[in-house]
């Protein structure tokens, strides 16, 4: 039997098992409550800096995992607590990848696959009026993660975002 | 995490230095403090952000919200010292050509 432990933080729970020795798969539990995913968000951008992903790296996966928690909140639980959203990261030496589950109302999937984070009446505008309030967070992700996958079935929805660890560079000097 | 609103003064310029995340649980109280301000017929104002370490959609959108808001009675809003991550997150999503973008307070404030 894999090695596991879990944890509760104010409605929270935090299990990790590890996979294999070169996998590490750790899962966040948090209730439906928009106050939840900071302390979430701060927690995948902890594990992101032990991994060999730069600051910046670290604050743009911890801001796709805010921007996906606070959709599956927001929109499928109709900003409604009560309600498990589940974070499922995968560490494996070669990438990250985020899966974001939750049971609530399912997002037309074109959403995603449409999503742009500049759309084209916006590309010359630095008017206010001109530029959209809201709908950035799935553009966000898709401009920042290598990859970003949704699912809708059996009345759970599954959002996967994926990101490349960097490369290590070889320095040919001496 | 609550993010602090501090008011402060330049001349008749309104200054508000925000510490924290501006994200989805944050972003209603930003948008209330600048209606208040708005309301009180303030329509100079710098939002300080050199202690906001987090933004994302929603604090983004508070703040395109917030700018509307004060154009319609005639005024601006100036953005002050964001710190390098949240700088990279303005410039992705073209933000930074929406609003005025300075390294301090002052140069915001004599902006106007």
């Amino acid at each position: 039997m894999l090695p596991c432990w879990e944890l509760n933080l104010k409605g929270s729970r935090f299990r990790e098992r590890m996979a294999t020795m070169d996998t590490r798969r750790i899962e966040f539990v948090i209730d439906s409550d928009i106050e939840n995913v900071s302390l979430l968000g701060m927690s995948i951008n902890k594990i992101c800096s032990s991994a060999s992903f730069s600051e910046i790296d670290c604050f743009n996966i911890e801001l796709c995992v805010v921007e996906a928690v606070t959709n599956s909140i927001k929109h499928a639980h109709h900003g409604e607590a009560g309600n498990e959203v589940k974070v499922v990261l995968t560490l494996t030496p070669k990438d990250i990848t985020l899966d974001v589950y939750d049971t609530g109302v399912p997002m037309d999937p074109k959403m995603l696959d449409e999503a742009r984070l500049i759309w084209p009446e916006e590309e010359d505008s630095a008017d206010p009026d001109g530029i959209a309030e809201g709908g950035r967070g799935l553009g966000i992700m898709k401009e920042i993660m290598d990859g970003a996958i949704y699912r809708s079935e059996k009345g759970g929805n599954r959002l996967t975002l994926k990101k490349a660890l960097p490369t290590t560079k070889i320095d040919s000097d001496p | 995490m609550k993010m602090e609103i501090i008011g402060e003064k330049i001349g008749e310029v309104e200054v508000l230095k925000l510490k924290g995340r501006l994200d989805a649980s944050s972003a209603k109280d930003f948008k209330d403090r600048i209606n208040s301000l708005v309301t009180g017929n303030s329509d100079k104002i710098v939002i300080d952000m050199e202690k906001v370490d987090f933004i994302d959609s929603s604090g983004l959108g508070s703040l395109v919200s917030s700018l509307r808001s004060v154009n319609k009675s005639g005024g601006d809003i100036k953005i002050s010292s964001l710190q390098n991550q949240v700088r990279a997150i303005f410039e992705l999503t073209r933000l930074h050509r929406v609003f005025g973008i300075y390294e301090d307070n002052n140069a915001a404030a004599i902006s106007f």
